[in-house]
């Protein structure tokens, strides 16, 4: 059993965006079958739009997937409906503290589903995307991403696609129209610079989006629903953040660092959509932050002061999980905040504008260059901010297989790291989850060594 | 003349014009870059057109992992080898960094900042809505004020037309080309040569095209279409089409039909007050142009078709497509399983050939050129 395990049954907050997460096929079902609403695909965090329309939903595919759910998960569910997840979690915490092996071993398994079961429908879909014709030469994340839409994509009614400076994303959303799927395709560009007027541009753009997401919506779009989503999705980023630099910097974690790093992960994959609710799922990261810094205030937690900080990125669009296991036995913590460093995480500025269209435009404009960049100095400067920020003894620098643009840049970064901040970098190279785990430990193992 | 000689009279070419003052300004995208404002600015435009090796490509990693573009890959190995027949490579003064793709990106983004050459950004729209062209216009105008800047002055509205009119005649000569009954290799060289010397290049085309006039149809082999990735130069690949007894009658590439195709009618130069505006008509009409997105595929399948119909009109024989993917090709590789089975749909045989500049190749090249050849 591992330890990780055994802590996140302490934060029912992690159980309920775990559980959020893995139930989304019955919870889409639900709403797009009894109160008729409608589902609109997104990829990356782009969903915003879509909450301002009450009856469209916003849907990172995978989630319209079954996964193996372990059954007593699916009790504590129900469960959870009667006697709230907070008395739920107590409940696995005491029976966990009791040391009853059968029961003990139960909540092992559950927690360990959890984890293990996305994983897992994430290779499921890297393997359906090949199968279904994509070439061996992209990236794992569009490998998955395509077998996701080819297996649930039409159970959409739209896919909302915004053009980045990934030439192989945009392309496989060109894609998703030839392999069949008949939702309707909604289009916004964003400028690929910021450069004289393209900002009323890009307002104008995702006027357009919005015009087109009113066609499938029953109701007509308003500025005061769009601004109130935007400061639901400026609290879930202040939250995602606070968790992300109070704790990471801290030096008594809240649970041990492997915990953490898992926990990070987690949010990482359902931050896209916020698990289609943003409302439920700001209260959950906000009960998270509550639950770890209370956890820290009455000293329940790991010292972590000798464990160097390492950043591990970029891993959105695919990385070997078993990646902070091996960094926590090798005696380090592994941190992860690849929205922040893309910037997802800054404030949609609505205070200071009228039109909660002309800032969303501003938000993803900044994403665009200062975050991700339209070219590889902005970018690598994202990532030595971050690490800057996080205040990282080292960074792992995941070198995706057929990946060209987010992770193409690493001699670069590397430079600049060792030039600005004095830090040691590693690139491991990935193609697919559990595919590599030997020669990743090997290659931390030596790369940890520096720390001792 | 072989390539080497050819390549080595450019060399001297540019240095010639190097020591008149003039500047080069190279880039590795083709697509949708305005030439003829370089051209306008008294600059050279320089388009990288050269075909990769397995010690270019090797060169390249010290950048990049190996699971880029080859051709990106051999980009950066150009400068980093710069071997005998590239040495004019050392003439450039610029480099333009475009997001025809994320390879494009990266890899002349490697040129400048470990080759020490100063870069000029111009950067396209991929849809072609009517914002997207107003951004596209925010560039050019971007692009040309640099230019301005760098040489010190304005460009002036003539000066831009009269470039304009010039890349647009030359561009009708190789037109002109493209329609000859000859084999696939004589025009690809012509095409890859006028595509590297520009305008100046004119004169050669028009002896060979007048050579031409008189003489009797010689297309052997069967008829094949190229699409995909361009044959760059020195790049064997269409020796071995037509040693397994094909003929590219049609090259559907930045080398071919995408470059002479981007053409104004005088109609509309001799009407046009603003010479940025046409440029801009260009991009919006380039529809077969693989950056764009959403339609592409849907507007090169119907491309294609129609090519394939009115040729066996014209000549009572059907064409094979082949559909060339330089390895990690971002924009041809995810369509192409796509552009295979809808042309399928339609009686029309494709080969989709994936493959990157190395020698080991060459072989299973040949045995799946000849493959598809014989089932034709």
């Amino acid at each position: 059993m591992s330890l990780v395990a055994d802590e996140l049954i302490r934060f029912s907050s992690v159980l309920r965006i775990a559980y959020n997460f893995l139930t989304g096929r019955d919870y889409l079902k639900r709403k797009k079958f009894r109160e008729k609403k409608k589902l609109i695909s997104i990829g990356l965090p782009f969903s915003d739009l879509v909450y301002g329309f009450p009856d469209l939903i916003p849907v990172f595919p995978i989630r319209m997937h079954e996964f193996k759910i372990h059954k007593y998960l699916t009790y504590l569910g129900s469960a959870s409906n009667i006697f709230g997840w907070n008395r739920v979690s107590n409940f696995l915490g005491f029976v966990k503290d009791l040391g009853i092996k059968d029961v003990s071993q139960t909540v092992d398994n559950i927690i360990e589903d959890v984890i293990d079961t996305i994983n897992e429908k994430y290779n499921e879909m890297y393997d359906f995307g090949e199968e279904c014709g994509i070439p061996t030469d992209f990236c794992y994340g569009v490998k998955s991403l395509y077998g996701m839409n080819v297996s649930k994509g039409k159970n959409c009614d739209a896919n909302l696609n915004y053009t980045i400076r990934c030439s192989a994303w945009n392309k496989y959303l060109e894609s998703i129209k030839a392999i069949g799927n008949p939702s309707k395709q909604i289009w916004i560009e964003i400028p690929p610079r910021n450069i004289g007027n393209s900002l009323e541009l890009f307002k104008d753009n995702i006027f357009n989006g919005i015009k087109e997401l009113e066609e499938i919506s029953n109701h007509s779009y308003s500025d005061n629903a769009l601004r109130a989503h935007f400061q639901t999705a400026n609290q879930i980023h202040q939250f995602y953040k606070k968790i992300i630099y109070d704790i990471s910097t801290s030096d008594f974690y809240p649970c041990n660092p492997a915990t953490y790093s898992e926990i990070l992960a987690l949010l990482n994959i359902s931050f896209h959509d916020y698990n289609s609710n943003a409302t439920r799922y700001r209260d959950n990261i906000s009960s998270l932050m509550d639950e770890m810094k209370g956890r820290m205030r009455k000293g329940i937690g790991m010292d972590v002061s000798e464990r160097p900080k390492i950043l591990i990125t970029p891993m959105f669009g695919g990385w070997e999980p078993k990646t902070h296991d091996i960094i926590y036995e090798l005696g380090g913590r592994a941190l992860y905040g690849d929205w922040d460093l893309l910037r997802f995480l800054d404030d949609i500025p609505i205070s200071n504008r009228l039109d909660p269209i002309e800032a969303y435009a501003q938000f993803l404009m900044d994403v665009t260059s200062e975050g991700i960049g339209c070219d590889n100095d902005t970018l690598t400067n994202s990532y030595v901010r971050l690490a800057k920020d996080l205040q990282a003894d080292g960074l792992v620098f995941v070198q995706v297989f057929g990946c060209h643009s987010i992770s193409n840049c690493y001699r670069m970064l590397k430079e600049k790291l060792r030039r600005e901040l004095e830090i040691p970098s590693i690139a491991l190279n990935f193609n697919k989850m559990g595919e590599n785990v030997e020669q990743i430990k090997t290659r931390l193992g030596a790369f940890m060594e520096m720390f001792n | 003349m072989e390539n080497l000689e050819f390549l080595s009279e450019c060399f001297m070419v540019l240095k010639q014009k190097k020591e008149e003052g003039k500047k080069v300004i190279a880039f590795i995208s083709h697509d949708n870059i305005p030439e003829e404002l370089i051209d306008a600015a008294g600059y050279i435009p320089l388009r990288m057109v050269f075909a990769g090796n397995d010690e270019l490509m090797d060169a390249s990693h010290d950048y990049l992992p190996p699971s880029t573009c080859a051709f990106a890959q051999s980009c950066i190995g150009a400068f980093s080898i710069k071997p005998n027949n590239l040495k004019f490579l050392d003439l450039i003064d610029y480099v333009v960094i475009s997001n025809h793709c994320v390879s494009d990106i990266c890899a002349s983004e490697i040129i400048s900042k470990y080759y020490n050459i100063p870069q000029l950004k111009f950067y396209v729209s991929y849809t072609k809505t009517e914002n997207s062209l107003k951004y596209f216009k925010l560039e050019l105008v971007d692009f040309k004020r640099k230019l301005e800047e760098l040489r010190g002055s304005v460009i002036e509205t003539q000066d831009l037309m009269n470039s304009i009119v010039k890349y647009n005649n030359f561009k009708r000569k190789l037109s002109e080309l493209s329609k000859l009954t000859i084999p696939g290799s004589q025009k690809l060289i012509h095409f890859q040569r006028a595509i590297l010397k520009g305008p100046d290049y004119l004169p050669e085309l028009e002896t060979f095209l007048q050579s031409q006039e008189n003489a009797q149809k010689n297309e052997k082999g069967k008829p094949i279409l190229l699409t995909g990735c361009s044959i760059f130069i020195n790049d064997y690949l269409n020796d071995l089409i037509e040693d397994g007894g094909g003929n590219i009658v049609f090259f559907d590439t930045w080398v071919g039909f995408n470059y002479y195709s981007q053409i104004f009618s005088d109609e509309q130069i001799n009407s046009s007050n603003d010479p940025i505006d046409l440029l801009v008509e260009r991009f919006k009409n380039n529809i077969f142009g693989d950056h764009s997105v959403p339609n592409y595929l849907e507007s090169k399948i119907s491309q294609i078709e129609e090519f394939s119909i009115n040729y066996k009109k014209k000549f009572g024989k059907k064409v094979g497509v082949i559909n060339h993917i330089i390895k990690f090709c971002d924009h041809m590789s995810i369509m192409s399983s796509h552009l295979k089975n809808k042309l399928q749909e339609k009686g029309i045989q494709v080969l989709n050939l994936e493959r990157d500049y190395s020698r080991a190749n060459r072989g299973q090249l040949t045995t799946r050129i000849e493959a598809f050849l014989e089932m034709m």
